[in-house]
């Protein structure tokens, strides 16, 4: 249940995005609170995904694509020209859709990350990379093969060698992007439960297509229709008592 | 009500007429099967006719010199005295040189087009580097002969003798008069006949790294030239290979381009400037004006040689590959 004292972590201000002349966000505002995990739920193509991308300036690596407004981090604006975007990465971590682990050792995968920010010995770098696997509830099914491709495990156990690998840089934000959408029940249940653990220590914003998914772990549900926002609030209440006919719609499951 | 027993009469009807289908088709199957099979044979039969003859034919000079044939630089058609020394020293180091050469600069050209290039130049250059390997290699042959030797001779050659020529170890490498054509310029020249499938190559298998991999090493803070070095080329590395190897592969079998630049002399000079012979120029130069068994049979004989080492150069190739995927633990 949210907490009485709440703390913005990131300030979404009168964010307008664009792909090319498109305009794909109308004027988003609302706020990611400090350890707390907030649901974007809608139908496809709503821009939930878009707004994660600007979040962390994934869309930064693509031509034609540009945002308008204000996103703050701490109160600070994350939109400026000058903002040092592999800094900004470090602090906002995501996590894709499909497990996406690299070309790699297991134990690669997780210390990569760590090396492009630290320079540690290999000792505490071997207990990063273990607290970073039990932090993702990974460490006990992969502890004897650390040497094994990432590639060589199953969906679910590469997604939370994913979640480690974000973990592992100790991020202020995570960032899911339909995290369970290519997973199994059994692996989905596991990442939910490793998010209620995660909201410990950091802010979350998942984009999901369940709303199932959205009610079982958020807080904070943000619902999102071409491009806007129509209602934000806390996530009991979003689900019991809507406030727009729209959000009412959707999450009795009359259109989306 | 729905009538249940008219829909199963129904079912059984269509698998009637199903298996009637399935009986018609059988005989073409066959047919079909016997066909792609002889295929995939003929190409295996055709692969052991061409190594048999060529050993056949080959056959006479190791029996006369035995291996002495690859130990020796002596080509004296006159007396019939043969040795594959030089054409193989030729053709392994020019290609070699034009690999190191074309190596890095194909596969930056590649990472530049698929990761930094802005959009509306990426398909002109692309296009540019895919005309390049259309180009005829008699085309290569006698622009080098004609326009990029004099060049060299002119200009570059005598700047690496002033320059390396005194020093010691790689001094020798570059000593001795500019002659313009020699193994450095054949080595130059295939580079850039090489250049055009590593870069095609590399883009292509470096366009199937898919965007979500890439955006969760940016996701990380990676700088884009981290994502190339830790994501893009590991991931691509299978392909890369293969490509380069490919490009050895016709760096190797080349011979009209480097006929025309090499110098055609059957000799080992330790400097890279001094002219040379290649195995295919030398088979392409000497065809025609061989006389008697002997001879021909050491042409014949110097097919073979390069047939071995592409064969070589593949192997080495797959138990690379093999050394990495078990080093990746896949």
């Amino acid at each position: 249940m949210p907490a009485t004292e709440r703390r913005e972590k990131v300030s979404v201000r009168d964010l307008r995005f664009f792909y090319g002349d498109n305009l794909a966000l109308k004027n988003i505002s609302l706020p990611l609170y400090e350890k707390h995990i907030t649901a974007f739920i809608g139908p496809s193509g709503c821009g939930k995904s878009t707004l994660l991308r600007v979040l962390n300036r994934m869309y930064d690596l693509y031509p034609r694509q540009r945002a308008e407004g204000e996103v703050l981090l701490d109160g600070e604006n994350i939109l400026t020209p000058g903002q040092d975007l592999n800094l900004l990465r470090a602090k906002i971590g995501m996590v894709f859709q499909k497990p996406t682990p690299f070309p790699m050792s297991i134990y690669d995968n997780i210390a990569f990350g760590i090396r492009l920010y630290e320079d540690i010995p290999k000792s505490e770098m071997d207990g990063r990379v273990e607290e970073a696997l039990r932090g993702a509830a990974l460490w006990n099914e992969v502890k004897d093969k650390l040497g094994a491709s990432g590639l060589s495990l199953s969906g679910g156990q590469q997604q939370r060698l994913c979640i480690a690998r974000s973990v592992a840089i100790r991020p202020e934000v995570i960032l899911f992007d339909e995290p369970c959408s290519a997973l199994d029940p059994i692996s989905t249940a596991k990442i939910e439960e490793l998010m209620d653990e995660l909201k410990e220590e950091y802010t979350i914003a998942i984009v999901t297509h369940s709303m199932q998914q959205a009610a079982r772990v958020s807080e904070y549900t943000a619902f999102m229709y071409l491009g806007e926002l129509i209602e934000f609030g806390e996530t009991s209440k979003i689900f019991t008592t809507p406030a727009d006919q729209r959000t009412q719609d959707y999450i009795t499951g009359r259109f989306g | 009500m729905v009538d249940i027993t008219s829909d199963r009469i129904e079912t059984g009807d269509r698998s009637v007429a199903r298996a009637k289908a399935l009986a018609r088709y059988r005989i073409p199957d066959s047919i079909f099967e016997v066909l792609t099979r002889s295929a995939a044979i003929v190409v295996l039969v055709i692969l052991g006719g061409v190594i048999l003859s060529l050993i056949r034919g080959a056959l006479p000079v190791f029996e006369t010199f035995g291996f002495d044939f690859l130990g020796t630089s002596s080509w004296n058609p006159a007396k019939e005295r043969f040795g594959a020394l030089a054409p193989i020293y030729g053709t392994v180091i020019s290609s070699l040189i034009a690999l190191v050469i074309a190596m890095p600069l194909g596969i930056g050209i590649a990472i530049f087009l698929t990761e930094l290039c802005p959009m509306p130049l990426r398909r002109p250059i692309g296009i540019a580097i895919e005309l390049l390997a259309g180009i005829p290699s008699i085309i290569y042959g006698i622009w080098g002969l004609f326009f990029f030797a004099p060049f060299l001779q002119a200009n570059v050659q005598p700047l690496l003798i002033e320059t390396f020529g005194e020093l010691p170890l790689i001094g020798a490498l570059f000593a001795g008069p500019p002659y313009g054509v020699g193994l450095l310029t054949a080595a130059l020249v295939l580079s850039i006949m090489i250049l055009p499938f590593i870069t095609s190559i590399s883009r292509d298998v470096f366009e199937t790294v898919p965007p979500m991999l890439k955006e969760s090493a940016y996701g990380l803070g990676c700088t884009t030239w981290e994502v190339v070095r830790h994501v893009v080329l590991p991931y691509t590395r299978v392909g890369v290979i293969g490509g380069i190897m490919l490009a050895l592969g016709r760096a190797l079998g080349e011979t009209m381009a480097v006929t025309f630049v090499i110098g055609n002399v059957h000799k080992v000079a330790g400097s890279l400037l001094a002219p040379a012979t290649t195995i295919s120029a030398t088979i392409a130069n000497e065809f025609a004006e061989a006389s008697g068994d002997l001879y021909v049979g050491a042409l014949i004989a110097l097919g073979l040689i390069l047939f071995f080492i592409t064969f070589l150069v593949l192997a080495g190739a797959r138990l690379l590959l093999l050394r990495l995927e078990k080093r990746a633990g896949a």
